[in-house]
């Protein structure tokens, strides 16, 4: 079951995400070319881009619950049929809302969640839900704003799916019908859960919106065997590009047959027109099921369906305005399908299309995924260290059905080159490439899933000694496809879809007697990284600031790593690191003061087979992708499209 | 010597039970609290980097009344009373008061950092019941007629050696202890004794003794740090000195330059609905708040929970000086002070209504 599943509510309003953006850039990690200035605010990718003081706070502002969807599939928003309507969705009480971060400056596409605790309260504090979201990175990117996205700086959003674990119920949970509803389907005590944002402000804005974005979340049951970082649902991927974006990208949806239903999230692709989700869009949308396969790529060229092509399910009765998407979350529930829509659903794409001015005609704005087939990874950002060994769950199905005894493909990404200084913006230092050593990883090349659909990729880290020079370990991508399988062109609206991103840290040996200049480097590049610490805080390239904050310095490094104020807030040092300065802490020795770390050029690769293939290797279509796709979200290279004319056909 | 309103000093004496005590101690856990924002807001209006000196005298004496607020609690909580944390009447308003009609004319408010506001609040608030005089700028002792913070403490400490059984009734479970503070300075309060050596912590910390400015840790008390400030040299041993003591130490630097101008007492409703600055005023007032609410929750049977408030207070000090650095709108030449109000969570009809 999923988040999409019934009983289900929606809440919408805000979120805060204070990221800091001194450690967007690469080349801000390289101890010996850092100035000052990187410290300051710059536009685009100049000194400390957009936001150097961020905090990497995440939480929930402003956040209501706003409808309920019952076991029958009909929705209410009246608080008097359920008193839970209408009620607070914050953080935690007492404690920190959570972190947002990056896994790594080389890999910013799977921006992470971290300890944040999710309620919902009366009016009077009094508790009615709590839990904890799993850590999960952030996926299907998509463009949200089809204009007005130069008021808030980001027209992109992104779909956070997870779960609440060690849930609690309030005393006061039983007077909600919906609530015991929810607390009798799910299983294991989690819930399943979605976080679609958009609309997020990197500019000072009149509106004071800076740091905020819109979020449409939803609650639903959770089902043992099933992922938990996102919902095993069916992919319908937009293939209609305006000016070079791509709308509709990536919805989710369920068909449940008993009952006859289909229910969407549009929440996370619906097309706005401001960064508050006002609806502006005029076009007729429907759904239907196609009666013969549909493999188009994403293309600004039509594919026109006939209505003889189509089972018609029903019209999309959306509204304009701002209330429709921050009401429903953009979910639609299509009730007492007909027969034929049910028997057509069963082994046929799904549609979204377009009224045309041709009567029986429609344009297709998005398709099913090819053959209905769904491969992802589960936990599919990986921190891991020398000789560690992590399980990635991989889940496969086929028009919603998991899929059994299927092969799975998993493969390195070839080594990226080395980007010299000069190719840079702004040009401060070589930026090492990734990927390399490929040693560094070990796995097997092909798994296969069991009766659930799941197949478990076991993931081991091997030993690898500064490959990135002046970042930590490496950013390795594993991609993954079925056997024999073309991944479908039009996964992935905005950078692919069926990645693993996995930061291996350098093998590091805890010193017996730690001395300063053993993690010198580390809290040197960490008080350039994070101005708000170093300015506010402690200097932490001081090693006497250090000895004199010790003890909440051991608090903070000593904390579980799903602690919302664990350190560091990236997550991004190896077990091993942390552990020595933690031994430092508990013995501070300051040994001689060593000059200022010596310039350091990037090794191009240490292993020679792979120095040939960085020096001459272009990227890769999916790398190119990537690339482009890290620059228009982290801020560096803005656009944002202005289109008023948006699916008229 | 701030004078109390006598009326709880004389309900301290007339009570008969520990029940009677629990407001009073709940007072005491509000004097304690209230002091905190002020000094908080002087100690985080200086330029990020700067007067290390005064910074770190202003944070050990805040420190402790962190401490003195959390022994406050323990011992209501070892009487068998409830400490209540998280409610819009434990905050004071300020500029204002404080509890318990101390210091009568005495108003306390939210200000920068000052000379003149140690002068004039900072060792008004501290201010022993016989200042020990090392220099013409300390004030002679008033007129000994007046009820003060110590006399409250002491009379406190009277009845609970009175009135209390050896093993305190309390729950020994909801005595709160942390890693920060010396085991010899906040321990569980299971025993009468340790109550009255509690209080005695409190007392001293705050004040010195009659005889010295020094308490039984060999720190300088409260008032006479404070004076060090005002002064701008550290107290420190003179056998010529009348008193064995005299303001004849390092000279204690401060360069007016380095504060920022945060306005005094800033509310969060003096800045524009929907403005950047309202958010961060209003982040700010949900921190402090949360913060209450999770004080609340450990002074009542989670003292574990300690740990994770530490994280809002770090997070109420990063808002407190980004907002020193941000300028006031309308108000020129001022930026913005953190406004400690309680904020309280709305339903969407609350909002709507």
């Amino acid at each position: 079951m999923s988040y999409l599943n019934v009983p289900r509510l929606t809440f919408s309003g805000d979120f805060i995400s204070d990221v800091s953006t001194v450690n967007n850039d690469p080349q801000h990690y390289n101890n010996s070319s850092f100035e000052p200035s990187f410290q300051q605010f710059g536009k685009g990718s100049q000194n400390g881009w957009w936001n150097p003081e961020g905090g990497a706070t995440f939480g929930f502002q402003n956040c209501f619950v706003k409808r309920i969807t019952g076991e029958d599939g009909t929705s209410t928003s009246d608080p008097l049929l359920d008193g839970i309507i209408g009620q607070v969705v914050c953080g935690a009480e007492g404690r920190n809302s959570g972190k947002m971060v990056d896994l790594d400056p080389q890999q910013q596409m799977v921006s992470q969640l971290w300890g944040v605790t999710f309620r919902i309260l009366t009016a009077k504090n009094e508790l009615l839900l709590e839990g904890k979201i799993e850590p999960t990175g952030f996926r299907d990117l998509q463009m949200r704003q089809q204009s007005g996205g130069r008021v808030n700086g980001q027209p992109l959003g992104g779909s956070w799916t997870s779960v609440l674990e060690d849930v609690v119920w309030g005393d006061l949970a039983v007077n909600s019908p919906f609530l015991l509803a929810l607390k009798n389907k799910t299983q294991g005590n989690k819930l399943s859960i979605n976080l679609n944002g958009f609309g997020y402000y990197y500019s000072h804005a009149e509106d004071g919106r800076f740091s905020l974005g819109r979020v449409l979340g939803s609650l639903g049951p959770w089902f043992f065997n099933e992922p938990q970082l996102f919902a095993p649902t069916r992919r319908l991927y937009g293939i209609l590009s305006n000016g070079g974006s791509i709308f509709f990208g990536t919805s989710n949806f369920l068909f449940d047959k008993n009952n006859a239903r289909l229910s969407i999230d549009m929440g996370s692709s619906f097309p706005v027109s401001n960064s508050i989700g006002n609806v502006s869009l005029t076009t007729n949308l429907y759904l239907a099921v196609s009666k013969k396969a549909i493999n188009a790529p994403s293309s600004p060229n039509s594919v026109i369906v006939a209505s003889t092509d189509i089972v018609l399910i029903g019209k999309i009765e959306y509204q304009n305005g701002t209330d429709w998407l921050n009401k429903t979350s953009a979910i639609l529930d299509f009730n007492n399908l007909t027969a034929e829509a049910v028997a057509a659903l069963e082994n046929n794409q799904l549609l979204l299309l377009g009224g045309s001015s041709q009567a029986n005609q429609y344009v297709v704005i998005a398709r099913e995924a090819i053959n209905g087939l769904v491969v992802r990874a589960d936990n599919f950002v990986q921190r891991l260290d020398t000789n560690q060994t992590n399980e990635v769950r991989f889940y496969a199905y086929q028009f919603g059905k998991p899929l059994q005894n299927a092969s799975l493909d998993i493969t390195l990404e070839p080594a990226t080159p080395v980007s010299p200084k000069n190719e840079n913006t702004p040009p401060i230092c070589d930026i090492p490439g990734n990927n390399y050593p490929a040693a560094g990883l070990s796995f097997d090349a092909n798994i296969s899933t069991d009766e659930n659909g799941l197949a478990i990729l076991k993931l081991t880290g091997n030993r690898i000694d500064s490959p990135r020079d002046y970042m930590d370990g490496q950013i390795y991508t594993l991609d993954y496809q079925l056997s024999g399988v073309t991944p479908d062109p039009a996964s992935g609206s905005m950078m692919p879809d069926a990645f693993i991103a996995i930061h291996l840290r350098d093998y590091f040996e805890i010193p017996e007697k730690p001395v300063w200049s053993d993690i010198k480097d580390i809290m040197v590049q960490f008080a350039h990284l994070y101005p708000i610490m170093s300015k506010f805080f402690i200097d932490f390239s001081d090693p006497n600031a250090m000895i004199a904050k010790k003890e909440i310095l051991t608090f903070a490094f000593d904390r579980d790593i799903k602690d919302p104020i664990y350190m560091p807030v990236t997550r991004d040092l190896s077990e091993n690191k942390r552990l020595t300065i933690l031994k430092w802490l508990e013995n501070p020795i300051i040994d001689e003061q060593v000059a200022v770390t010596k310039q350091k050029t990037i090794a191009k690769v240490n292993v020679v087979e792979e120095i040939a293939l960085t020096e001459t290797i272009t990227l890769t279509n999916n790398q190119e992708r990537l690339k482009n796709a890290v620059r228009a979200k982290n801020g560096s290279n803005f656009s944002s499209p202005e289109i008023t004319n948006l699916f008229e056909f | 010597m701030l004078k109390i309103s006598p009326k709880f000093v004389n309900s301290i004496i007339n009570a008969e039970s520990l029940e009677e005590l629990f407001p009073l101690l709940q007072n005491a856990i509000e004097l304690e609290h209230a002091t905190i924002p002020p000094y908080l807001t002087a100690l985080f209006s200086f330029k990020p980097n700067t007067e290390a000196e005064i910074r770190k005298v202003i944070h050990s004496i805040v420190i402790e009344e962190m401490l003195h607020m959390t022994i406050a609690a323990n011992i209501l909580n070892a009487l068998g009373g409830k400490p209540d944390i998280s409610n819009p009447n434990f905050v004071p308003n300020y500029p204002t008061h404080l509890p318990m009609g101390i210091g009568e004319g005495l108003i306390v408010g939210i200000e920068k950092y000052s000379p003149e506001l140690v002068k004039n609040v900072f060792m008004e608030i501290e201010e022993p019941e016989n200042p020990i005089v090392y220099e013409k700028t300390a004030k002679k002792s008033a007129l000994p007629t007046f009820r003060t913070i110590g006399e409250f403490y002491m009379a406190l400490q009277k009845k609970i050696d009175e009135l209390a059984p050896e093993k305190l009734p309390g729950d020994p479970a909801r005595q709160v202890t942390s890693s920060f503070f010396d085991s010899n300075l906040l321990y569980p309060i299971l025993t009468k004794h340790d109550a009255m050596s509690a209080i005695n912590i409190i007392v001293e910390q705050g004040e010195g003794t009659t005889t010295s400015p020094i308490d039984e840790e060999g720190e300088l008390a409260h008032y006479y740090r404070f004076q060090e400030l005002y002064v701008g040299k550290e107290l420190v041993k003179n056998p010529t000195a009348p008193n064995g003591y005299s303001f004849s130490g390092p000279v204690i630097p401060f360069h007016p330059n380095n504060v920022q101008p945060i306005f005094p007492n800033t509310k969060a409703n003096m800045l524009p609905e929907g403005s950047e600055e309202r958010r961060q005023v209003d982040i700010f007032n949900n921190s402090y708040s949360d913060l209450l609410n999770g004080l609340h929750r450990t002074f009542n049977g989670e003292p574990e929970y300690l740990n994770n408030t530490i994280g809002v207070m770090f997070d109420l000090r990063l808002t407190s000086q980004k907002l020193a650095e941000m300028p006031f709108p309308g108000k020129k030449g001022y930026t913005i002070g953190p406004s400690y109000e309680f904020t309280k969570t709305l339903s969407e009809h609350e909002i709507l209504s």
